[in-house]
């Protein structure tokens, strides 16, 4: 699961952690206080600026004063993760327990850059340890000449369509079993650099190149590892992305990957998306479609002569039913890097209510067929809840 | 080797990028703003000297529009940014912002423009908490709904033109008098239509018209949702009839972009009617201009509560 790369942690460490939290807060309440004050301010502005503008037909009005935050502490949030769940198999098959805090601090730099810091909170399921993982900790560029954007730090690699996504944004409970087969249940970490690149085309279409260089992040996945020389990560993610009407999209991504693997060797890994998006313009809160594929084939090389190809796929559709409910489906294939003849296949069905865009609630319903063990079925319920000003995710 | 290979195809990517440079609309100033009447209102200040663009729709949720990537080419090439601002697009514009490499026209960039400087700001509140539902810490952000304002977004959007077309100075000058010429003048004809319902009780369904409610005199005393972006619970739907029953009020305003089934229940019990305002330019097809906005919103009222 998502917490076992979290079991090298200690309580110390946890302590530390909630420290650095309260004084994240403590700020955070400062940085309220300091408002309250501007928002006197502001109104008092406010009334000298009616009396000016109110009357007359040719009033001009002072100097520009941009309505913005007076402070100049980053945004702060933090996203709870608590699931409750049932298997049909194991000696503890009832779970309930709090998954994850993410806590998110991003803001500005300077004119150039702007940073992103995600700290997870969590406990490991096996050993009931809580334990602090720093997940993202990027400097992003602002002002790249040639539509390029850099960034460097410990990030979530753009390498297939779901792993870039934090959990809590995806559809579903669980990311699909080709990212938690080849990767982990969260998805792959990475520390290094990446530059991407706005391809000017004839045709006017959103075309993004990435290119990323660097190590896997500091826990090993079930197909790359840190290594011991000098054998890096290079990833490379193309996207492209069509309107087809005002209210359908259509994204098609194809992606690559070396790096080293467990046994010293390298890995490599092709991957190919496609999503196709409908909501419409003028009831657009009400009813949405996402339709979403993709596939994945990795070749791992174990011995000088012995390569191991297998591949895993995924293929999900949601629907918004009304404002605040969606149901969705999902049908999962993957089989294991570097291991032959083991599978799972997956069927999963979702029910998720969302009050607001700052609470979920879900229901997941799950089977799995695993060709190397018997099969078992899950039921996971799952809330998430945000607090605090958390930034709003790409499309 | 494959090292090699990588870093050599990335640098003939980075050679083809620097040889082919992003083309501006010739000779214009490219203006890209979030909502349509902002657009429109930067197509009768600039003229001929801009190109614009408009990413929401007048019939769309300007709360929540997708940060759709062909958005973020737009914004890429261009010089100028408009932005309703506080906090209206908080959900959309920073992701697009943030992905457009553009410096000229993120906060503090000489493009970026904030359309709400300057502008009388209603229900500020004094106390923020989103048990209120989704308030806007900095104040109401639908300020575009009182006329009178869209003489200070021109002013706004004309400072950032001439700040980057010192040449067109003059000419810009003459576009901003004549747009509060004719604002002046279209606000005496809508003030005189709208003056005998002067002090009219109404009911909302969201919390958008204050600045529309505060120019014309009306009285908007509750709303269908219980809490700003809530959407209308049975309790506070039946508050609603029991208070238009009282107070003999019969028109629900709403927005194009809400469902109307609550309004219409609410106003099937009370004997009273539903009326779609435009929140936007371009929220009905034939709505293409600032005024055109306020020709039907005052038409509609007047139709309305006659």
């Amino acid at each position: 699961m998502a917490c076992s790369k979290r079991r090298a942690f200690g309580v110390g460490v946890c302590k530390c952690s909630f420290r650095f939290l309260i004084i994240l807060l403590s700020v955070r309440t400062f940085a309220d206080a300091q408002q309250d004050t501007t928002s006197e301010a502001d109104s008092a502005r406010i009334k000298e600026l009616e009396r000016q503008v109110e009357p007359g037909p040719n009033v001009q009005p002072p100097q520009s004063v941009p309505r913005t935050s007076p402070s100049l502490n980053p945004d702060i949030s933090a996203i709870g993760d608590f699931r409750s769940s049932y298997a049909s198999e194991g000696s503890r098959r009832i779970e309930v327990y709090f998954n994850e805090l993410e806590m998110q601090v991003a803001s500005v730099v300077d004119p150039y850059a702007r940073a992103e810091f995600l700290f997870s909170f969590g406990k490991d399921l096996d050993t009931g340890e809580l334990g602090i993982e720093l997940e993202v900790a990027t400097l992003t560029s602002l002002s790249l000449p040639y539509q390029l954007q850099a960034t460097i730090g410990k990030f979530k690699p753009q390498f297939t369509k779901v792993n870039p996504l934090h959990p809590h944004y995806f559809s579903f409970v669980d990311f699909p079993a080709m990212v938690n087969n080849f990767f982990d249940g969260e998805g792959m970490f990475m520390e290094g650099a990446s530059i991407s690149w706005l391809v000017p085309n004839p045709f006017e279409y959103f075309q993004e190149l990435v290119f990323e260089i660097g190590r896997v992040g500091s826990e090993p996945n079930a197909s790359l590892v840190q290594g011991i020389d000098n054998r890096l990560l290079y990833v490379g993610h193309l996207k492209n992305f069509f309107d087809l009407t005002d209210e359908a999209t259509l994204e098609l991504g194809m992606g690559g990957l070396s790096g080293p693997n467990q046994l010293g060797f390298s890995t490599l890994m092709g991957g190919l998306d496609i999503t196709y998006k409908w909501k419409p313009l003028r009831f657009n809160t009400y009813s949405s479609f996402t339709w979403q594929t993709e596939g994945l084939l990795s070749r791992v090389r174990l011995l000088d002569t012995d390569v191991v190809q297998t591949w895993g796929g995924y293929s999900f559709v949601e629907y918004q039913v009304e404002k605040r409910w969606f149901i969705g489906g999902r049908c999962d294939y993957s089989e294991f890097p570097g291991i032959e003849g083991a599978h799972d296949r997956a069927g999963t069905l979702l029910l998720r209510f969302q009050p607001t865009e700052f609470q979920i609630l879900a229901l997941q319903v799950q089977y799995t067929d695993r060709s190397y063990d018997s099969d078992f079925a899950q039921v996971i319920l799952r809330a998430v809840f945000g607090i605090g000003k958390h930034g709003a995710h790409t499309y | 080797m494959k090292t090699r290979t990588m870093l050599g195809g990335l640098s003939t990517a980075l050679v083809i990028a620097a040889c082919t440079s992003v083309t501006l609309a010739a000779g214009k100033l490219n203006i890209v703003t979030t909502l349509p009447d902002l657009k429109s209102i930067a197509d009768a200040v600039g003229g001929e000297r801009v190109e614009t663009f408009a990413i929401a729709t007048g019939y769309q949720n300007p709360h929540f529009v997708d940060p759709k990537p062909s958005y973020v080419l737009r914004l890429s090439k261009a010089d100028i940014f408009v932005t309703v601002g506080l906090d209206l697009e908080t959900g959309w514009v920073p992701p697009l912002l943030n992905s457009a490499r553009n410096a000229r026209i993120i906060m503090g960039g000489e493009g970026y423009t904030d359309a709400s400087a300057n502008v009388p700001l209603l229900q500020v509140p004094s106390n923020v908490t989103r048990a209120e539902g989704d308030i806007h810490v900095y104040g109401n952000p639908h300020y575009w709904l009182d006329p009178a304002n869209g003489k200070i977004i021109a002013q706004n959007i004309y400072q950032t033109l001439v700040r980057l077309d010192r040449e067109g100075e003059a000419y810009y000058g003459e576009n901003l008098r004549r747009f509060n010429e004719k604002v002046d003048r279209k606000l005496e004809e809508w003030t005189a239509a709208m003056g005998p319902l002067k002090g009219s009780r109404i009911i909302a369904y969201h919390n958008e018209w204050p600045y529309f409610e505060q120019r014309f005199g009306l009285q908007i005393v509750d709303f269908l949702e219980p809490k700003p972006g809530i959407p209308p619970t049975p309790s506070q739907l039946a508050k609603v009839i029991t208070e238009m029953k009282r107070d003999r009020i019969t028109v629900i305003i709403t927005s194009p972009y809400f469902t109307t089934d609550s309004a219409e229940l609410v106003a099937r019990n009370v004997g009273g009617k539903v009326v779609t305002l435009a929140t936007s330019v371009g929220a009905e097809e034939h709505l293409r201009t600032y005024f055109d906005l306020f020709d039907y919103n005052v038409m509609m009222m007047t139709e309305a509560l006659k």
